[in-house]
């Protein structure tokens, strides 16, 4: 499990994500537009809008992969833009790409996760045990499914207790069997008290929420019960 | 974590994944081999110029060839998405660059050992009078290479030209590396006295290219 530095800072007061005004243009199209959020620490947010609507650009923005074009935020406590390796630290996003590579197997991709993230290899076996791989563990990702490799995708959420979990259409190709196991890596993580922000344009996913974000066209906008 | 043990992380990635597609044995080197062949049938059966221009063939061969690699180093990266892996994992973004270079550099210098072969075979390249100065040439020369390449590989990655843009970055920035790596091997080989000083430049633009690598690999990282 991560393992934190003692030099590392705890800003356990501040809410999980705060944006006001972000704007983010890619070229010169909007793809997101003044967005003013506020999620508060163990709250699970539903982010629900059509294809194309600014879900992912607003997740990837959340977890540092890009930046904002105007507009500032922090999340954790943390500067999205001064201090993005704190953010990183504490925040997993699983996205539409799994971030795998073809030519390592499937314990070596983890295992070179874990090292990245500075976590104990030890916990591989039992995570790849727990999406249902491990018996192709050694297998090169090459020759796996597109399914398969979403599996292994989700395996990081297991080995790594991540404060802030960004999940980007979680549940798109994957089975039954996978779905609920998304659902379950889900619960425990709100369990423990992780800060939960789900993007899907599904109607009814299997997720949690206590509130719903309703993003289209780059703007968003709470969803009233 | 250090940012040696980061770096070591990535480059035992990658020659993780290069000995597994064997790219460097199926394309780089058979690239490299049929570019000296036509070098040595458009400069004709002449022994004694063949030996003149051994030096610089050689260089241009690895030159060339090393494009490829450093094109490879990232493809990886590039399959599905992993360089953002790489982007939103709390490391110094600079031992993605050093992991990258060292990487390349040792399939540069096991190409190297190759083609230097491949040249003392084919044109009579002498390697007896200073073989100490001709690999300090190649060692040197590989590292700045690999510090170029793995710099601006990142710089193209997402770029939609990036097969035509790459090669337009990195060949005129290689081309000081490639000058003194001729020079040197061109005086060792030939038994003549100056290589250190060549050795010497060699040495001066590597530090510069990692230096420079190491400082802005982050801001070409980063969105």
């Amino acid at each position: 499990m991560l393992s934190r530095r003692p030099e590392q800072e705890d800003r356990t007061g501040s809410p999980a994500v705060v944006l006001s005004g972000v704007t983010r243009v890619f070229g010169v199209t909007p793809a997101l537009v003044r967005v003013d959020l506020r999620v508060e620490r163990g709250e699970s947010v539903l982010v629900r809008g059509p294809n194309g609507a600014g879900k992912s650009t607003l997740l990837r923005l959340i977890a540092t992969a890009i930046s904002p074009t105007y507009g500032t935020g922090s999340v954790l406590g943390f500067d999205l833009a001064r201090e993005r390796d704190e953010v990183r630290r504490r925040t997993e996003l699983l996205g539409h790409r799994t971030r795998l590579y073809e030519d390592l197997t499937a314990a070596e991709n983890l295992r070179f996760f874990c090292t990245l993230y500075g976590l104990d290899a030890e916990a591989v076996p039992a995570a790849l045990q727990r999406v249902g791989l491990a018996e192709v563990a050694g297998e090169r990702v090459r020759g796996f499914s597109q399914g398969m490799r979403q599996r292994l995708a989700l395996a990081r959420l297991a080995v790594r207790e991540a404060e802030l979990l960004l999940l980007d259409e979680p549940y798109g190709g994957l089975d039954a069997g996978a779905k609920t196991l998304v659902d379950d890596l889900v619960a425990e993580a709100a369990i423990r008290g992780a800060t939960l922000i789900l993007a899907t344009h599904e109607a009814a996913p299997g997720a949690p929420a206590t509130r719903t974000l309703l993003v289209e066209e780059g703007r968003a906008s709470e969803v009233r019960p | 974590m250090t940012l040696l043990r980061q770096s070591w992380a990535i480059a035992g990635k990658d020659l993780r994944i290069e000995m597994r597609g064997r790219y460097a044995v199926g394309l780089v080197l058979p690239f490299a081999g049929t570019l000296l062949i036509a070098f040595g049938l458009s400069l004709g059966p002449g022994r004694a110029l063949l030996q003149q221009t051994a030096p610089g063939l050689l260089w241009l061969a690895m030159l060339f060839a090393s494009v490829l690699a450093f094109r490879r180093s990232y493809e990886s990266e590039g399959e599905d998405g992993a360089l953002e892996g790489l982007l939103l994992a709390p490391i110094d973004k600079a031992a993605v660059f050093l992991g990258k270079a060292a990487a390349v550099t040792a399939q540069l210098l096991a190409l190297a050992v190759v083609v230097t072969l491949l040249v003392a075979g084919l044109f009579g390249l002498s390697l007896g009078s200073q073989p100490g100065a001709v690999a300090g040439a190649f060692v040197l020369g590989t590292v700045g290479l690999a510090a170029i390449g793995s710099l601006f590989g990142v710089l193209t990655e997402s770029s939609r030209a990036r097969e035509a843009v790459f090669p337009l970055l990195v060949l005129p920035l290689a081309t000081p590396i490639l000058v003194a790596g001729v020079r040197a091997t061109s005086v060792a080989t030939s038994g003549g006295t100056g290589a250190g000083s060549w050795l010497g430049l060699l040495a001066a633009f590597d530090a510069v290219f990692v230096a420079v690598g190491t400082l802005v690999f982050e801001f070409l990282l980063e969105d």
